[in-house]
């Protein structure tokens, strides 16, 4: 299925807006494995995902055509 | 139920001064009010490595944002007997000693008008996805974070 990633900050440098295609995975968390695999500067960094404009608060699905959005800590003020 | 509009909150570049004081005034007829309590951000140029810090360039998931906003103005008029309030963050490139951030919060009397303000300056830094990039006079940069 084809996701579309959307990134902010400092995340933005290293992983640009793009849509990607992934299969076999179906949530939230296995999504940030292989997001951390394929760039592992965000390994070691504190972020946030939020799933079709929604802050992801616990483990969800992830769908076919569904937005994620990559956030780095907020700096806002 | 009707579907009730979010309040935008992003001004695009620096909070002018006369805005503020515009906004000020505005109040006048709005002779309930007995306190106001406002917040300014100001960009500091801090120095960093030796370097000073020349502006702040904002950017933030506006809708996403403005979501989380409204949930905050929500909880804080159901906690503060507030008159109202009124919360403004910058977008793009403002520079030191310009303002970025003005909440503006009224209220009968002075302490409900302070705690909320100080609420609301706590939980939007806390809480809404903006983010500030430092940029310095050499043109480098990094992204600052909110202590």
């Amino acid at each position: 299925m084809e996701i579309e990633l959307i990134s902010f900050g400092r995340i933005s440098e290293f992983i640009p807006n793009q849509k990607i295609q992934i299969n076999g995975i179906e949530t939230t968390s296995g999504l940030q494995n292989y997001l951390e695999k394929t760039f592992p500067q965000l390994a070691g960094m504190k972020y946030k995902l939020a799933l079709n404009k929604n802050l992801v608060q616990q483990e969800s699905e992830i769908r076919n055509g569904d937005s994620i959005a990559i956030m780095p800590p907020f700096s806002g003020g | 139920m009707s579907e009730k509009k979010i309040k935008n909150i992003f001004v695009e570049g620096p909070i002018a001064p006369d805005f503020i004081s515009t906004s000020i005034s505005k109040h006048s007829t709005k002779t309930n009010i007995g306190g106001h309590s406002i917040f300014l951000g100001q960009v500091r140029a801090d120095e960093i490595d030796g370097k000073l810090v020349s502006a702040i360039d904002y950017t933030a998931f506006e809708d996403v944002a403005l979501k989380q906003m409204d949930e905050i103005r929500e909880a804080v008029f159901a906690k503060y007997p507030l008159t109202c309030m009124h919360v403004y963050q910058s977008l793009g490139l403002v520079k030191a000693g310009e303002i970025c951030l003005f909440v503006f919060t009224s209220s009968a009397h002075r302490k409900p008008a302070i705690d909320a303000c100080e609420e609301v300056v706590e939980r939007l830094k806390a809480e809404l996805p903006i983010w500030g990039k430092e940029v310095f006079e050499d043109g480098t940069h990094q992204w600052k974070e909110n202590k």
